[in-house]
């Protein structure tokens, strides 16, 4: 230290030596010009002393006093106040409650800059998203305010307790917003919510997106163990949730979590009255204009979404508003959808397919029809009631209300577009669907929680095209099938790995280094994993999992078209085939079924199912398995990597 | 030895020297009265042993416009003080010069041994001394009834000359200050600080009763040069390297190096290879220098044989 100067020394003197220092000027009147000697003498010791005054009150050397001084000064002297002048002058006037520094208002905590970090864009693809105009700085609650003040008294929401205008969206989305910032929510910071499609949901999930929060969705289904996962993964802040849902006491719950996860600090329940210990969603609701110092913008991640974890740990993965907005905003024109339409969706909020159909809906500035649980009375019963113009819809969904006869027993016509999306569509199911509703046009839609709405049959496609396929990639996306070999790109028709690229397919997994290395490729294309073609139009067909490929001596298959013939048993209710190890061949087919009713169904009798189906014997399923119940995600897909465990 | 001269002359010489030069003031402070006020160390003879006179300067700000202006704008443009520091300089060399006693030009910096903000000498002292501004409520900043605020420097001479008063009226507080702080209990100059360092009062007399400015709180803003050690410091102990980079590239701190490199002799635009080969550059009949000369002088040379012909014309040749 220089002249002798410890730090001990700067610590025990510093204070009496900034204090002596301190120059507080003080004049009583107006001394120097009035020569009023005796006065400036009065004053003089109010003034700070130099070094070398200070040096002989303390005992120190004046040298000594410097390095003490300059030390502790450091301490005090805010170095960023220079900054001010920028905010000066011009014909404003300074305003202090008006001026925070960038450092005070642009905090992030560092579990949001971890998320952040995981945002992996490569900058060649960002430059031509923004340049070609697909990225721009645009957000959900941008969308909210535009619509709110251009067509304030349009119905952004039907729900079963009424209908609400974007004005009053706009109202409820800023009240609950200034609740969830009093609560100390910042911009970064996750909020996972666990709601069915209400407006709660809704209003949820513009107020966390708002102040600069990142939702969590966490499905309906979930129980414990899997929020917990959630939950602690996503280091959420917060949970929005119902006090219980069905048998299942979510808040106690969540309150456990609580206890349990360090970052969890706030449960919010729905309603007016919250269960001991978590707070109540309405008393959160604060009037007045929220005052947002540290704004979302564009390219900030907004959303966490977890994949559902069919062969391995859900992953998850963050959405910016320019992955997501654009994809919205481009396939309005596509889907030809107007601020006229009333859109409605039989898909959960809580997955992608149901998030990106609410937000085409809020691009075009269109009604959302909720639907808070399916059923498929429920469904066919709004559909008349609200005279839904677009619906979005499951494969599941569409065969139910035909199995049911609903469709007959409710007016369907004014659904002018019918998208379907979640699972493979079967050509039978979506011709029966169209030929009862004989004015609707339908689309397929293809999308992973990785890559949102990537491919689509277009409002103004032939009526073939979404019987065969899921339609073309989404404006700005690109779509291919490469060797599962080798990963050159193969010739249309031919079946492959799919690889999609574009402006909505996401930046990485969250804290999950292996499965990034693995997804991409040096150009930045996303592997999928799953097996499909693509024919000379670009349409995009999904023949199955490259995961679920049984390899059999040599000679691979994909036992997706097995499983769907095997589902054509009358006896049987779901089939699966997975690998199972064998030490001639590698591995042999494992086929595991549910059952429809009480009759037993035997490997032979599936096997005269194929054999009459003139399938090669060598994909003949060589074991069987029947289950109570197949382990599935709550989008119904079948989780292979259970079964196998099983074997 | 030097030329006896009249010493009210002289005074008058140097005054219409520094108008001459842009000036709007000029005085002469009280040696007696400066030694009186300023503590040991910080008097004339301190600086230059036998001192006779403290001759000051005062020159104007910005334009009016300026004041209308943002604060960044005015940072850039606001550094008048450098025009009076270039006019009491070449002030003492005038009076070596022409009256061929030792002068010097005062300088206005810090005193770093001394302690925190300590100057070498007060050039507000000095300018008060000589009459030629008083203080105001806005941290003792002076004041001219005419010519509003105005910045000083000061030049120490050998020659003895003689000294002026301090003005008869402070024009602060004005009566519009008197009126808004009977109102609210601030000035506008309180009121609108930045960093709120101004507090005082107004007696009943309408005239400054207390006047208190805390000059760390007001340094934290506007001395900018002191911020540059603790940037460079925080860069140091920065552990993020964004934190870091942007310690010294954050536009909020650019300023700082852009002043710094002005001053340190204008690094900005230094290449020119564009100009060097722009044909409007090269060809244009008055941008070379030694072409826009000549062309002045053939001027000279049209115009007195204008005159001379004119001259001709009038006599009759």
């Amino acid at each position: 230290m220089a002249y002798g100067v410890t730090q001990q020394m700067i610590d025990t003197f510093g204070e009496i030596v900034f204090k002596l220092s301190l120059n507080k000027q003080t004049r009583r009147g107006d001394p120097v010009r009035e020569l009023d000697f005796a006065a400036i003498e009065t004053t003089r010791a109010e003034t700070g002393l130099t070094d070398e005054e200070i040096a002989e009150r303390i005992g120190l050397l004046p040298e000594q006093v410097g390095v003490v001084r300059v030390f502790t000064e450091r301490k005090y002297h805010k170095i960023d106040q220079h900054r001010r002048i920028f905010h000066l002058g011009g014909g404003k006037r300074w305003k202090k409650e008006d001026y925070r520094s960038p450092a005070e208002r642009l905090q992030f905590r560092e579990e949001a800059m971890k998320l952040r970090e995981s945002i992996n864009f490569k900058p060649e693809l960002v430059a031509r998203y923004i340049e070609d105009g697909y990225w721009i700085n645009e957000t959900l609650n941008g969308w909210l305010c535009d619509h709110a003040e251009n067509t304030p008294d349009k119905t952004a929401i039907l729900h079963p307790g009424g209908d609400v205008t974007y004005q009053e969206l706009k109202s409820q989305v800023d009240h609950l917003t200034n609740g969830l910032m009093s609560l100390g929510l910042m911009k970064g910071d996750v909020v996972a919510v666990q709601l069915p499609n209400t407006l709660d949901f809704v209003v949820s999930y513009l107020a966390i997106t708002a102040f600069g929060g990142v939702m969590q969705t966490i499905h309906m289904p979930y129980r414990d163990a899997d929020i917990e996962f959630f939950l602690d993964h996503a280091q959420a802040r917060a949970v929005i949730c119902l006090p219980a849902f069905k048998d299942f006491p979510t808040a106690e719950v969540m309150l456990t979590m609580k206890e349990k996860l360090g970052a969890l600090e706030h449960v919010i329940t729905i309603g007016d009255t919250a269960p001991e210990g978590s707070l109540s969603l309405n008393d959160l609701k604060i009037e007045g204009t929220p005052k947002i110092e540290n704004p979302p913008v564009g390219s900030d991640p907004f959303l966490l979404l977890y994949t559902s974890g069919t062969t391995s740990n859900p992953k998850g993965v963050p959405l910016t508003y320019q992955n997501m907005m654009s994809n919205a905003r481009v396939s309005v024109a596509e889907f030809e959808m107007t601020a006229d339409d009333r859109n409605l969706s039989a898909a959960p909020f809580s997955h992608l397919y149901g998030l990106f159909n609410l937000h085409v809906a809020l691009s075009a500035g269109a009604t959302n029809v909720l639907l808070p649980a399916f059923s498929p009375p429920d469904l066919a019963k709004l559909v008349e009631q609200t005279k839904a113009t677009t619906l979005f819809l499951g494969p599941a969904h569409a065969t139910a209300m035909i199995n049911a006869g609903l469709m007959e027993a409710h007016d369907f016509s004014s659904v002018r577009f019918s998208v379907f999306s979640g699972a493979a569509c079967p050509a039978q199911m979506m011709e029966d669907y169209r030929a009862k509703i004989p004015g609707t046009v339908i689309s397929q839609l293809w999308g992973m929680t990785e890559t949102a709405g990537a491919t689509y049959c277009r409002y103004n496609d032939a009526a073939d095209v979404p019987l065969r396929s899921a339609g073309r990639a989404s404006p700005g996306d690109e779509v291919r099938v490469v060797s599962a070999e080798d990963g050159t790109p193969l010739p249309a028709d031919t079946e492959g790995e799919l690889q999609v690229r574009g402006c909505s397919v996401f930046p990485g997994y969250l804290n999950n280094l292996e499965a990034n290395a693995d997804a991409f490729t040096e150009d930045g294309w996303f592997r999928t994993g799953d097996l499909a073609t693509i024919d000379e139009a670009g349409n995009l067909s999904i023949t199955g999992r490259t995961k679920d490929v049984i390899n059999r001596g040599g000679v691979k298959f994909n036992p997706a078209d097995i499983e769907d013939l095997i589902i054509l048993h009358p006896g049987v209710e779901m089939a699966a085939i997975v690998p199972v190890p064998d030490p001639a061949l590698g591995e042999k087919a494992c086929c595991f079924i549910t059952l429809l009713g009480d009759d037993s169904v035997s490997l032979d009798d599936l096997c005269a199912l194929l054999d009459e189906k003139k399938v090669a014997k060598n994909k003949w399923p060589e074991r069987l398995e029947i289950v109570d119940e197949m382990p599935l995600t709550p989008t119904r897909k079948v989780i292979k990597g259970k079964l196998i465990k099983r074997l | 030895m030097a030329e006896e001269f009249n010493p009210e002359d002289v005074k008058q010489t140097c005054e219409s020297y520094v108008k001459k030069k842009g000036a709007l003031a000029f005085g002469l402070a009280n040696i007696e009265t400066l030694d009186r006020i300023a503590p040991e160390g910080c008097r004339p003879a301190d600086m230059l042993p036998k001192v006779r006179s403290v001759l000051t300067v005062g020159v104007g700000g910005g334009t009016r416009g300026s004041w209308s202006a943002d604060a960044k704008t005015l940072a850039y443009i606001g550094d008048t003080e450098t025009m009076a520091y270039r006019i009491a300089y070449g002030l003492a060399f005038y009076i070596e010069a022409k009256f061929g006693y030792r002068s010097i030009f005062v300088p206005p910096d810090m005193n770093p041994e001394k302690g925190a903000r300590v100057p070498m000498q007060s050039l507000k002292l000095h300018a008060e001394v000589a009459g030629i501004g008083a203080r105001s409520m806005a941290g003792d900043i002076l004041l001219h009834p005419e010519y509003g605020m105005m910045y000083y420097a000061s030049v120490f001479t050998e020659m003895e000359l003689p000294p002026d008063e301090p003005m008869a009226d402070n024009p602060c507080p004005h009566p519009s200050c008197v009126k808004l702080y009977r109102q609210s209990g601030q000035t506008p100059c309180m009121r609108f600080c930045p960093v709120e360092c101004l507090s005082g009062s107004i007696g009943n007399d309408d005239k400054v009763e207390e006047m208190n400015y805390d000059s760390h709180a007001c340094a934290e803003m506007s001395q900018q040069y002191e911020a540059i050690p603790s940037v460079l410091l925080d860069t140091l102990d920065a552990k993020d390297p964004i934190e870091r980079g942007m310690a010294l590239h954050g536009p909020e701190n650019q300023v700082i190096w852009y002043k710094l490199s002005i001053g340190a002799g204008e690094l900005l635009s230094l290449c020119y290879e564009c100009m060097r080969v722009c044909p409007i550059t090269q060809t244009a009949p008055m941008a070379n220098p030694v072409a826009r000369g000549a062309g002045m002088r053939q001027k000279v040379i049209e115009a007195e044989a204008a005159a001379r012909a004119e001259q001709a014309a009038e006599k009759g040749e």
